[in-house]
């Protein structure tokens, strides 16, 4: 426990010393929410028929920005591998007494911290400014929800930041799967009038299974049944992406 | 019990083109505890490659590997709280403080708050650090780094310490400091295994060398074993009153490996008997009057050079 720790401490102190992660970890996901869903419902006086219930589009996009947030927290900490193979710190890292496993539930548990913080916010303007009512009872279970995504996107990006050797390669391949996996899923829009390959797709990305289930806790649309089968796949997805990333660490050299 | 022990270690990895690349070619040695031991090979002998086994930072191919009895690849975790490593590349924490970089590694060993900074607190004076302890690493000279990565080792009492060309960019001073105090530490029972191109450093610190290049071993013992390797090997220096073409032809017929004249002085290093050639250097010196002549064996980095150019 102590050696999960201080890889959690050590991240700390690299964040709060490049403050410019934070805010855009921070401020990206509520900044599309106040510009782009404010922007999107006044202009096209947009909203959704979700399971029976009409939500605004604000409201249908706020669980959404919170999958942006986990997601772009998993991707700036993945990224951090590459500056510590730049300082030179990533092959010593391998030499302290600390499994591999302990390494990356470390630096992925601050990571879950930020993300809830993120989620945090969105919902304080969600709610407080745009009025959208979410179901506060199932706030404990939002936050594993946002705890336990993070954690799987992190794993996944930690592979090819551990594999690749090029930073422009992981950017390029991080950017393209950031857009297939936003687009391609419930983030943005509903499935139902969408073509069917393309619902096919979306189905199986986990980006639909995260938002899904933000949604299903934040506002209550979803069936129990296909929110239980998504969330099992999404922590199959989260400890398989675990196995690889460790698998990479351990043969980094 | 060794501190370390090697045996018939083999890594073989792909290249870039897919060829198979053999880095280690069965190296086999032992490292008795409280030794300083030298690691000496040109650039790829696989040095490097032979402390990331060792670390635990990669596998060997085959072969055994052990650091006070744990088995490399069976027992990592075990090994790595036996060890303390201080990298070829310059391993800091940009980021961070020369303060965190410090607290961090000690924590990341498991040492708790108290105990780590109180040891910061000594370490900085001895390294020159104290008046950066605020400073971000990223912001320091290249030396200023490396004193920071080697102090950092100093935090713990790791039983094994590995030293991958540690002193590599410090300034004459600093160098000193750091090879006195790891001379320090093998006399209070810590085991140093360095690595080194400074033939130099190695011949002043350590106990027991070993060369290798492309993987295999070319010697090892004392530095006392070495020079017996190549005891038949010497150099000569003589100094004459004046240096022609006819002079220099003569010696050259005395089949020097190397010759170089400069001004009125000769440097030759022979390979062979020194009495033959003291008689044929009696012989030019009743024409030719030598003013000064020394004579002395190889130094480490002479016998290095041979051997490596022995086995290519």
């Amino acid at each position: 426990m102590r050696e999960i720790a201080a890889v959690i401490y050590r991240d700390w102190r690299q964040r709060i010393t490049n403050v410019g992660f934070v805010f855009w970890d921070l401020f990206v996901p509520v900044a599309y929410l106040a510009l782009f869903g404010v922007g999107f419902e006044r202009a096209l006086a947009t909203s959704f028929v979700v399971d029976g219930q009409s939500l605004g589009y604000t409201a249908y996009l706020l669980p959404g920005v919170i999958a942006m947030t986990a997601f772009s927290v998993a991707m700036n900490t993945a990224w951090g591998f590459f500056m510590d193979k730049d300082s030179g710190i990533f092959f010593e890292l391998l030499t302290y007494p600390i499994t591999r496993r302990q390494l990356l539930i470390g630096k992925v548990c601050f990571n879950m911290l930020l993300s809830v913080l993120g989620a945090f916010l969105a919902v304080i303007l969600g709610v407080f400014v745009m009025n959208i009512r979410i179901r506060w009872e199932l706030l404990p279970l939002t936050i594993v929800i946002i705890m336990a995504t993070t954690a799987g996107w992190f794993f996944l990006l930690s592979i090819f930041a551990i594999r690749l050797h090029r930073m422009d390669a992981f950017n390029t391949f991080t950017s393209a799967a950031y857009i297939f996996l936003m687009f391609l899923s419930t983030m943005f829009y509903p499935l139902a009038e969408l073509p069917g390959w393309f619902q096919t797709v979306a189905r199986i990305n986990p980006m639909t299974w995260q938002v899904d289930l933000l949604r299903f806790s934040l506002l209550g649309t979803g069936a129990p049944t296909l929110m239980l089968l998504e969330g099992v796949a999404f922590v199959v997805f989260a400890l398989v992406s675990l196995a690889f990333a460790v698998r990479a660490l351990d043969g980094a050299a | 019990m060794n501190a370390i022990e090697v045996k018939d270690l083999k890594k073989v990895y792909r290249s870039n083109t897919g060829e198979p690349v053999r880095a280690l070619d069965g190296i086999s040695f032992l490292v008795p505890q409280g030794c300083v031991f030298g690691l000496l090979g040109p650039n790829g002998a696989g040095k490097s490659t032979l402390v990331k086994i060792l670390t635990t930072i990669t596998s060997p191919t085959s072969g055994e590997a052990t650091v006070l009895g744990r088995d490399v690849t069976r027992s990592p975790l075990e090994v790595r709280r036996q060890i303390a490593v201080v990298l070829q590349q310059t391993a800091v924490e940009s980021l961070l403080t020369v303060q965190d970089n410090l607290l961090i590694y000690a924590y990341l060993h498991g040492m708790g708050r108290r105990e780590a900074w109180k040891r910061m607190r000594s370490l900085v004076e001895e390294f020159d650090l104290a008046d950066k302890l605020g400073e971000t690493v990223y912001d320091l000279s290249i030396g200023t780094k490396r004193r920071v990565q080697v102090a950092k080792i100093f935090m713990l009492d790791s039983p094994v310490i590995f030293l991958d060309e540690a002193t590599t960019g410090m300034d004459p001073f600093m160098k000193r400091r750091v090879m006195d105090r790891i001379r320090l530490e093998a006399r209070s029972g810590r085991t140093v295994l360095l690595t080194t191109q400074v033939l130099s450093e190695a011949e002043q610190l350590c106990d027991t060398i070993l060369i290798i290049d492309r993987g295999r071993t070319l010697a090892s013992g004392t530095l006392q074993d070495l020079r017996r390797l190549s005891e038949q090997m010497f150099r000569v220096s003589l100094s004459f009153a004046g240096i022609d073409g006819d002079l220099v032809g003569r010696l050259q017929a005395l089949n020097p490996v190397e010759l170089k004249a400069d001004g009125k002085s000769v440097e030759m290093l022979f390979r062979g008997k020194e009495a033959s050639l003291l008689g044929e250097l009696a012989d030019i010196s009743r024409s030719v009057p030598i003013t000064h002549f020394e004579i002395r064996g190889a130094d480490l980095e002479e016998i290095f050079m041979a051997l490596v150019k022995e086995s290519l």
